[in-house]
């Protein structure tokens, strides 16, 4: 008896540990996005390039970063005949297993082939030298050491501007004159977002008061945590603020329940993709904005690169004036102050406004 | 009893032909018992005799492989105890079943609120069956302030609170001071007076011959015979039994020499909440020389072992030899030759799901041949087991068969063996039969007398004061953590101790 | 009484008792996770046809590298389970033994091989101490290990973040230690091309942490104080183990072991601690552990179908289309299985040896 409630004890724990992270993935692949089901690489036939694209953890389907690049390889498949493969990083996998789902991806024959998220970066940097005929990019990624790759792309976005433009709106809409910031894992690409978000909001309200927090300090799975991005915003809503902007990821479907939970007139911003269209009803009017990070247009265009016979290569910013970052009207709720706004952007894009990288 | 006098006798239980099979053990079979409504009966066998698979067929907690039960005349088929308390069968075990923090009225309604409720009705009914049978329960103290014999007491009520007209009482004197179990007879034969049934199950012959009305004697699994307690003897009973006369604890003529191996002087010990367990103990064993210690269980036993073990921290002086080992750890009081035979060998003295021979290593991990330096050496210490399991008549297929798969007293002689291994000064015996059948008491007693013998000194703890008189060469008895009383067991009746041990006449 | 029919039906049992239970685990396995494959509207066939494919060159190397770590991982927490000591806390050990390692490795200090030696002793120091507060607290304060070392798992990751964040090296939009220099990286051996990678050198030290291990357990005395306290505390007591020594001792044995599990990594390919470092491997070692029921062979084996299905998760959802998150499930089925099936197993054989003793001594009984 006692011998079985031990063993039953540790299968428990062991069991937790191994699905505790799958379920997120689970999860967010299932809600709202019913017509979104077929994988358009299962259907593709086209003549055109052949993309292999690595989705970071979370895969197609978290109404976020990976679904944002997914949107552009669909474009692709639609405008340039592409077609597709597509590979999926696992909770906790070992570098070996990025670089192996590179490889594998470069002797299918694919390219270009495309990396989801800065953790490619290393695995890119290590696998690129092998195959120097094929083209990578890499979202949001960056050289690792100081020999370039001649067949690498690093795309990255200026993700401090969108945030700026969605702190300001968050400093508009406030009436406690306190905001919230979520971030997934506190590294310097999420504290790009903070330091946007933030000087953006100070820009129209000096005196404002912003909550920051984050998931995780190191640990990946902080992009893949609804219950930890939950327990986040929750905290911060309880404080005072009524206005949360999270970055990060698939963790931010968690916020966005907070939001519903905490009630009327307090409001979450999405990130990424524009987070609207995707949440369910019952969440949508507590969605401001959403800062779009234009990963679509990101991921077309290297394709189309490829395609057009001059791959991108070295370090690509899209930034406001590139319309490689933007924030989302859906909902209406931010058309009372959208003039406002594009005043900002029109400065940014001029110069006019220098928006801060670090916090 | 006015009350109790005007019901009708019925709680008759005939049982035909039982037979119990566990995978490859015929637990029982042939098992005919036929209970006569209001008597007390009394079902005998030693240990292994098949009688608590046959009690616990009757409670419904196994069902029977073949044969018949009727009560009352009527076939019954018991699925759970549920049923079983249905028809009016009730069963008080040997470990009660008893939640210290709550009251009596507490502990006897739990579980039973339908019947009475849990307020004035159910109190009233409790106080009712209390006074009906001169149980003299409060309804409203606390279970911890009882004493075992009333704790007892609880058991019989809550059965009959629960409607039982047939009452089963597996070994109730086990735990008993004689003074106690006269009054639990009383309380029988008020039970009885009544018009209840009480199936009495024990080994103790003296009591089964004072109590029963009828004697049913059950040996491997089988009923073998009925007596008539009025007309039989002690001896025939026995013989019955095993199929032989009873061995006796008698020991030879004194071995005691004037050298103090054990000296404990002014022993205490106190729980984390500075309650004294010990408090005041000083006596001392000489080479050749059996202490016994009687007591009611609980009244410190244990503690005064574990103290003496090193497995608590206690204060005071103790000597070993003439050296002091009150801030040695057990494993060098072991090392400096103390054997020890624990209590409840499950608990402390065996690795169940070990091999044999690794449970010979147990308590001897750093000596020879046990170990090796830091290894352990297995080659030796199989042999060593070998040579324990020939010596000490240790049943067994090997010495790899795991030590679950032996019977308690098979268990309890490769301990025995094992404790007496590496040359010990001291042997400290707490309970060494319990458990166990009668030829492996037998066995272990002789051991015990061939360890004083050899010059051992021996503290011999033991709720069967047969036991203590026969084999000690001293008995201190042990109340409330004190010792209380000093006897020589040549002159001392288990009547004087039972007085010691409950503190006076009371 | 040890006639050869014992000894026949002894090594009969034997044999039943290590194929029996793997046996009915892997049956149940597989029919469970087909099942889950089927619900979770996947191809069974394409699912069995990529998990049982002879693996790559490149998979079988990552197999093997993947293997020592979760080899090591799952030594660590068994040597806890074998007493008793639920140390649910390899997954903080070992990260802030990787990030020691790293830092002193990062340092140079020492030259070439010496570094790596002076490294991993480090980590493997760094471990001891990070679960040695666990057992330390348990055995003043009774606090349960449970407890204290899932809450030092969350320290860990908060700790190392903040350390990494202040004063690690810029890298990309993340932050390292201090890459280890050239002189210290051990190239490993390459089997194949050098594009389907090398076996690391340091996963030797799994082979050296099980053999020692499994001859510390079960051939030297403190090993069998650790195996009676873990099958019982009052016996083992009563026989003089202090045991509050055992759970300090084995907690930082635990500990050391933890600390050795990313070291073939951090040599053999990482070079620093960053954000590429591998999370999770202390939570699925404990699945490993169970699966090999705290024995060093059967954690081999349990650490190499864990490695196997986890690498075999990328051609899945290159080849199949199959999510690997159904990988996990898989590996989650097993362990439950595996548990249950041994437990089933114990106890038909413990009835079985019951019965086998009734006979024998019966038959002594009649002769």
């Amino acid at each position: 008896m006692r011998r079985l409630s031990k063993i039953a004890v540790v299968a428990v724990v062991a069991s937790l540990a191994l699905t505790g992270c799958g379920k997120n993935n689970d999860k967010t692949g299932n809600d709202g996005k019913s017509n979104a089901n077929q994988d358009v690489c299962k259907t593709a036939k086209g003549d055109g390039p052949k993309v292999g694209l690595a989705y970071d953890v979370g895969g197609r389907g978290d109404q976020s970063f990976n679904d944002s690049a997914y949107a552009g390889l669909k474009k692709a498949v639609e405008d340039l005949k592409a077609t597709c493969v597509t590979g999926e990083a696992a909770d906790g996998e070992a570098e070996s297993a990025r670089e192996t789902r590179l490889k594998d991806m470069a002797d299918a024959g694919l390219n270009p082939i495309i990396g989801v998220g800065f953790a490619y970066s290393d695995a890119v940097n290590a696998v690129a030298p092998n195959y120097p005929n094929i083209n990578f990019g890499v979202i949001d990624g960056f050289d690792p050491d100081t020999k370039p790759n001649a067949n690498v792309a690093y795309l990255g976005f200026a993700e401090n501007e969108g945030s700026y433009l969605v702190g300001a709106a968050a400093a508009l809409k406030s009436k406690t004159g306190q905001i919230g910031f979520v971030g997934g894992v506190h590294n310097d690409l999420i504290k790009k977002f903070e330091a946007g978000y933030v000087a953006g909001a100070k820009s129209v309200k000096a005196d404002i008061k912003v909550d920051v927090k984050y998931i995780e300090e190191t640990d990946l799975s902080g992009f893949g945590d609804p219950a930890g991005g939950k327990a986040a915003a929750a905290a911060e809503y309880q404080a005072g603020a009524d206005v949360v902007y999270h970055a990060a990821g698939a963790s931010g479907s968690g916020v966005f329940e907070a939001a519903a939970d905490a009630g009327d007139g307090k409001w979450a911003i999405g990130v990424d993709s524009d987070q609207y269209l995707t949440a369910p009803a019952n969440e949508q009017p507590h969605i401001l904005t959403s800062m779009l990070k234009r990963v679509d247009v990101a991921t077309f265009n290297m394709i189309k690169s490829v395609s057009d016979g001059q791959p991108l290569t070295s370090y690509q910013t899209y930034d406001l004036a590139h319309d490689g970052v933007g924030y989302s009207t859906s909902g209406g709720f931010v058309d009372d102050i959208k003039s406002q706004l594009d005043d900002l952007a029109a400065k940014i894009k001029s110069g006019e406004i220098k928006v801060p990288v670090k916090p | 009893m006015s009350a109790a006098a005007t019901e009708t006798p019925t709680g008759g239980i005939v049982v035909r032909d039982i037979l119990k099979q566990f995978p490859g053990v015929v637990a029982n079979h042939d098992v005919n018992l036929t209970i006569r409504p209001a008597t007390v009966h009394a079902l005998i066998g030693e240990n292994g005799a098949g009688k608590s698979t046959l009690m616990k067929i009757l409670y419904g907690v196994q069902k029977p492989d073949g044969g018949t039960i009727e009560v009352d005349g009527r076939p019954v088929h018991f699925s759970s105890p549920t049923d079983a308390i249905k028809v009016g069968i009730g069963m008080v075990f040997q470990h009660f079943m008893l939640a210290d923090n709550l009251t009596v009225l507490e502990n006897v309604v739990l579980g039973a609120e339908k019947l009475f409720g849990i307020g004035e009705k159910a109190r009233a009914e409790i106080q009712r069956i209390s006074n009906a049978y001169g149980f003299g329960l409060d309804p409203d103290v606390l279970v911890e302030g009882l004493g075992v014999g009333q704790r007892q007491r609880v058991e019989i009520l809550k059965v009959l609170y629960r409607g039982a007209k047939i009452i089963i009482l597996d070994e109730p004197t086990a735990v008993l001071v004689p003074q106690e179990v006269d009054a639990l007879f009383v309380n029988l034969r008020e039970l009885r007076n009544s018009g209840h049934s009480v199936l009495f199950i024990s080994h103790k012959l003296d009591e089964v011959l004072a109590i029963a009305d009828d004697i049913t004697v059950m040996r491997r699994g089988e009923t073998v015979g009925e007596a008539d307690p009025k007309t039989a003897t002690k001896k025939q009973l026995a013989e019955l039994m095993v199929g032989s006369e009873l061995p006796s604890p008698e020991t030879e003529e004194s071995t005691v020499t004037d050298h103090v191996l054990l000296d404990l002087n002014d022993v205490g010990l106190v729980d984390e909440n500075d309650r004294a367990l010990l408090s005041k103990i000083s006596f001392q064993i000489h080479r050749g020389e059996v202490l016994g210690i009687a007591g009611v269980e609980g009244n410190g036993q244990e503690e005064l072992v574990e103290t003496i073990m090193g497995m608590r921290k206690g204060t005071g002086t103790i000597q070993l030899d003439g050296k002091d080992i009150a801030s040695w750890d057990t494993r060098d009081r072991r090392e400096a030759g103390i054997g020890f035979i624990p209590a409840d060998r499950h608990r402390h003295g065996l690795l169940l799901d070990a091999p044999l021979w690794e449970n010979r290593v147990l308590g001897h991990q750093t000596r020879k041949p046990s170990s090796n330096g830091f290894l352990i050496a297995a080659g030796d210490a199989k042999s060593d087991t070998e040579r324990i399991v020939s010596e000490y008549d240790v049943r067994t297929p090997s010495i790899t068969t795991h030590a679950r798969a032996l019977s308690g007293g098979n268990q309890q002689k490769l301990i025995v063996g094992r404790e007496m291994s590496g040359d010990p000064v001291l042997l400290i015996a707490s309970h060494p039969t319990r458990g166990v059948d009668v030829g492996a008491q037998a066995a272990i007693w002789d051991h015990i007398k061939r360890a004083r013998r050899e010059g051992l000194a021996v503290l011999l703890i033991s709720a069967d004061l047969d036991e203590l008189i026969g084999l000690s060469d001293t008995i201190e008895v042990i109340l409330r953590g004190e010792l209380v009383g000093r006897f020589d067991p040549r002159t001392v009746t288990p009547q004087d101790l039972g007085e010691a041990m409950t503190g006076g006449k009371s | 009484m040890n006639g050869p029919s014992v000894n026949g039906t002894k090594v009969l049992r034997t044999l039943a008792q290590a194929l029996l239970a793997p046996l009915i685990a892997v049956v149940v396995s597989v029919i469970v996770t087909s099942i889950v494959v089927v619900i979770a509207g996947a191809s069974v066939s394409d699912f069995w046809n990529v998990i049982l494919t002879v693996p790559s060159h490149r998979n079988l190397v990552n197999i093997t590298n993947q293997s020592s770590m979760l080899f090591l991982a799952a030594l660590a927490a068994a040597i806890g389970f074998r007493m008793n000591l639920f140390n649910i806390g390899v997954e903080g050990q070992y990260a802030v033994g990787a990030f020691v390692g790293a830092v002193v490795a990062g340092t140079g200090f020492f030259p070439g091989k010496l570094n790596v030696v002076a490294a991993v002793l480090a980590a493997m120091v760094a471990g001891a101490l990070w679960a040695g507060i666990a057992g330390l607290l348990k055995v003043t304060r009774g606090v349960s290990e449970v407890i204290s070392t899932i809450m030092l798992n969350a320290i860990a990751g908060t700790l190392i973040g903040y350390l990494l964040n202040n004063h690690g090296q810029q890298y990309g939009q993340g932050r390292r230690t201090t890459p280890i220099p050239e002189s210290s990286q051990l190239a490993g051996w390459t089997p194949w091309d050098a594009v389907d990678g090398s076996i690391w050198t340091l996963t030797i030290l799994a082979v050296l942490a099980g053999l020692t291990m499994s001859f510390v357990i079960s051939r030297t005395r403190f090993g069998f104080d650790l195996r009676a306290t873990g099958q019982n505390e009052n016996a083992a007591i009563a026989s003089g183990v202090k045991v509050k020594r055992m759970v300090l001792i084995s907690m930082l044995i635990s500990g050391a072991i933890a600390g050795l599990v990313w070291m073939p990594a951090l040599f053999g390919q990482a070079d620093y601690y960053g954000p590429p470092f591998q999370h999770q491997l202390g939570f699925t070692g404990i699945a490993v552990a169970l699966l090999g029921r705290n024995r060093p062979l059967g954690i081999a084996f349990g650490a190499v179908l864990f490695a196997w299905l986890s690498e075999q998760a990328n051609p899945l959802a290159l080849v199949a289309d199959i999510s690997p998150s159904i990988v996990q499930i898989t590996q989650g089925v097993v362990v439950l299985a595996v548990v249950v099936a041994y437990e089933v197993v114990r106890r038909w054989m413990a009835a079985h040896e019951q019965r086998e003793l009734k006979v024998a001594l019966g038959a002594e009984a009649r002769a």
